[in-house]
C-alpha cells in the first residue's frame, strides 16, 4: 500500500514537474563549495563530533566527515553544517 | 540569515556550555520542542558551546533532566543586556549624553576669530569693529548676519576696502583688504604749484607746465615754491595753470650712532621655569605666580586644548616659560664697535631713502674714544622733489 502511494507520488511529479523533495518528503541537501552543507526536511542529528557528523534524513543516514565541524544552524526543518568537509555519505 | 542575527541580537541570547553524553539527543529535543539553538560548536567529546535565546533558556530544563546533562552561560548578549549595563550606571551615561549635548551646543558658537589681510590696520581695531556689529567669542552662530556685519564693518572702517567673513565649525575667518591711500590727488583741471618736499641742492628742473622760480644748482628749502602755475604777463590778466614738472635733487641723510665699547650682555643661563594655566574665553583660572629669577625672559604660548579640524573650543592652556639671564660685563674690539656701528646705520638710513632715489655717495666717520664709538652717516642721494601743491 505505501509502496504504491509512493510511486504514484513520483509519477505525478514526474509528469507535473513538480519538486520532489516537496511531494515525495525526501531530503533536500544543498553543498555549498567545501565549507557548508545545508540539510533540508531532515529527521534529526543521529551523531555529533567536530570530525563526523550523522543525520537522519528519512531514507537513509547521511554521515558528513571533516575537520572543525558546527552547526550553525538546527530548525526542525533545516540544518546548516559548516567546516572543512573532506567526505559525504549516504 | 543576517536578519535572524539582527533579531536575536535585539532580542538578547545567552552562550551556553552543555554537559553530558547525549549530547545529540539534546540537540534533537531542543529542535523538536521548537528552541532555537544556533553556532553549536563542539569544545571536547562531552562538552558543547552553543547560542540560544534568552526567551528558551528556562525551557531547556526539561531537555536537561531527560538527557542527564548540564548546562551554564558562559556570557549574555544583546541589547537587553546593554541596556540594563547602562542602568546600572545610569548616572555615567547620562552625563555622557549631557556632555555630547554641551559638545554639540558649544559648537554653534563662534570661539576663535582669525583675522587675515591686515598690515597697517590694528587688529585690535578690526576685533573691537567686529564686536559692536556682534561677531564676537562667543556670540551664536545661529543669530550672525554675516552679510549685513560686513556692510556695517565697512562702513565704519572706512580704511578697509573689502571685508569677507567665513565661519568656519567654530571659528570665524575674517579676510579684510586695506585701502592703499596714494598722496591727495590734485586733478588735471586744479590750478597748481610746485614746491620742495625736501631740502636739497636742485640738479635738474624739467619744466612742463609753469613759471620756474629756481635754476638748475639752486638750494632749496623745504616748503619752497619751485614752479608756480600764477602766470603773470604784461599786458595780459595773470591766470593759474596747472604746473608740471621734473625736480631732480640732491638731497642728503645723516645720521648718528653711539656704540660703548663696555657693555652689559644678558645671556641665558640655561635655567628655565614653566608655569602653565587655563583660559577659559579670557578668564584666567589659576593665578600667575612670581618666578624668583632676577632677570629673565618672559615668553607666553597659548594653545588651544580641544579642536577637533575647525571645530576650536575656547579653553585655552597658556604656558609661561621664564628663562633665566645672567648679566655679563662684555668689552667690545674697537673694530667689532664699528661693524655693529656701521650695520645699525646702514639699516637705519635705509628706511629713510625713498626707493626711487639714486644713491649718488655715502660716508661714515668714526669717532673713537676710551669709552665709546661714534659713528656719522651721510649719504646723497638723487631724487625728485617736486610736490604738487593746489593754489588756493
Amino acid at each position: 500500500m505505501g509502496k504504491r502511494i509512493y510511486k504514484l507520488k513520483e509519477n505525478i511529479s514526474n509528469t507535473f514537474e513538480l519538486p520532489k523533495d516537496i511531494v515525495l518528503d525526501v531530503s533536500k541537501i544543498i553543498i555549498i563549495g567545501t565549507g557548508q552543507v545545508t540539510v533540508e526536511n531532515h529527521k534529526g542529528i543521529i551523531e555529533y563530533s567536530e570530525e563526523i557528523i550523522r543525520i537522519n534524513i528519512g531514507s537513509s543516514v547521511m554521515k558528513l566527515c571533516g575537520k572543525n565541524l558546527s552547526i550553525k544552524t538546527i530548525l526542525q526543518e533545516e540544518i546548516t553544517i559548516t567546516g572543512e568537509i573532506t567526505n559525504i555519505e549516504f | 540569515m543576517f536578519i535572524i542575527r539582527i533579531w536575536n541580537y535585539l532580542r538578547g541570547y545567552a552562550i551556553i556550555i552543555v554537559k553530558g553524553l547525549k549530547i545529540e539527543r539534546f540537540i534533537n529535543l531542543a529542535v523538536v520542542n521548537n528552541i532555537y539553538i544556533w553556532d553549536i560548536e563542539k569544545l571536547d567529546y562531552t562538552t558543547v558551546q552553543a547560542k540560544i535565546g534568552l526567551e528558551n533558556f528556562r525551557r531547556l530544563r526539561d531537555i536537561v533532566r531527560k538527557t542527564d546533562s548540564s548546562v551554564s552561560i558562559l556570557s549574555k548578549r544583546g541589547f537587553p543586556f546593554i541596556i540594563r549595563n547602562i542602568r546600572r550606571r545610569r548616572l555615567f551615561y547620562f552625563s555622557l549624553f549631557l556632555i555630547c549635548v554641551f559638545i554639540y551646543a558649544m559648537s554653534s558658537f563662534v570661539w576663535m576669530i582669525e583675522i587675515t589681510g591686515a598690515k597697517d590696520i590694528d587688529n585690535e581695531n578690526i576685533l573691537r569693529c567686529l564686536y559692536n556689529e556682534g561677531l564676537k567669542e562667543g556670540s551664536w552662530k545661529g543669530r550672525l548676519d554675516i552679510r549685513h556685519i560686513e556692510n556695517r564693518v565697512l562702513i565704519n572702517m572706512p580704511e578697509l576696502s573689502w571685508i569677507g567673513i567665513q565661519i568656519k565649525g567654530t571659528k570665524a575667518i575674517v579676510e579684510v583688504v586695506e585701502k592703499s591711500e596714494g598722496p591727495p590727488l590734485i586733478s588735471r583741471t586744479d590750478a597748481c604749484d610746485i614746491v620742495a618736499a625736501k631740502d636739497g641742492v636742485i640738479t635738474k628742473l624739467l619744466v612742463l607746465s609753469g613759471d620756474p622760480l629756481v635754476k638748475d644748482g639752486d638750494s632749496v628749502r623745504k616748503g619752497q615754491k619751485l614752479v608756480t602755475g600764477t602766470i603773470l604777463r604784461e599786458n595780459l590778466e595773470p591766470r593759474q595753470i596747472h604746473s608740471l614738472a621734473k625736480v631732480s635733487a640732491r638731497t642728503w641723510y645723516e645720521d648718528a650712532e653711539e656704540i660703548p665699547l663696555q657693555q652689559i650682555e644678558f645671556k641665558p643661563t640655561g635655567k628655565v621655569a614653566r608655569q602653565y594655566k587655563l583660559k577659559l574665553l579670557d578668564k584666567e583660572l589659576s593665578r600667575k605666580r612670581s618666578v624668583n629669577f632676577k632677570d629673565f625672559n618672559e615668553y607666553i604660548e597659548e594653545r588651544y586644548l580641544i579642536s577637533l579640524g575647525d571645530y576650536v573650543f575656547p579653553i585655552k592652556l597658556v604656558e609661561y616659560r621664564f628663562e633665566e639671564l645672567e648679566p655679563r660685563l662684555k668689552t667690545l674690539m674697537v673694530d667689532e664697535a664699528k661693524d655693529k656701528c656701521t650695520e645699525r646705520l646702514n639699516a637705519r638710513i635705509k628706511l629713510r631713502i625713498p626707493e626711487d632715489a639714486v644713491i649718488l655717495d655715502r660716508k661714515i666717520d668714526y669717532y673713537t674714544d676710551k669709552k665709546s664709538v661714534k659713528a656719522k652717516i651721510s649719504v646723497e642721494v638723487l631724487e625728485d622733489i617736486g610736490v604738487k601743491q593746489k593754489i588756493n
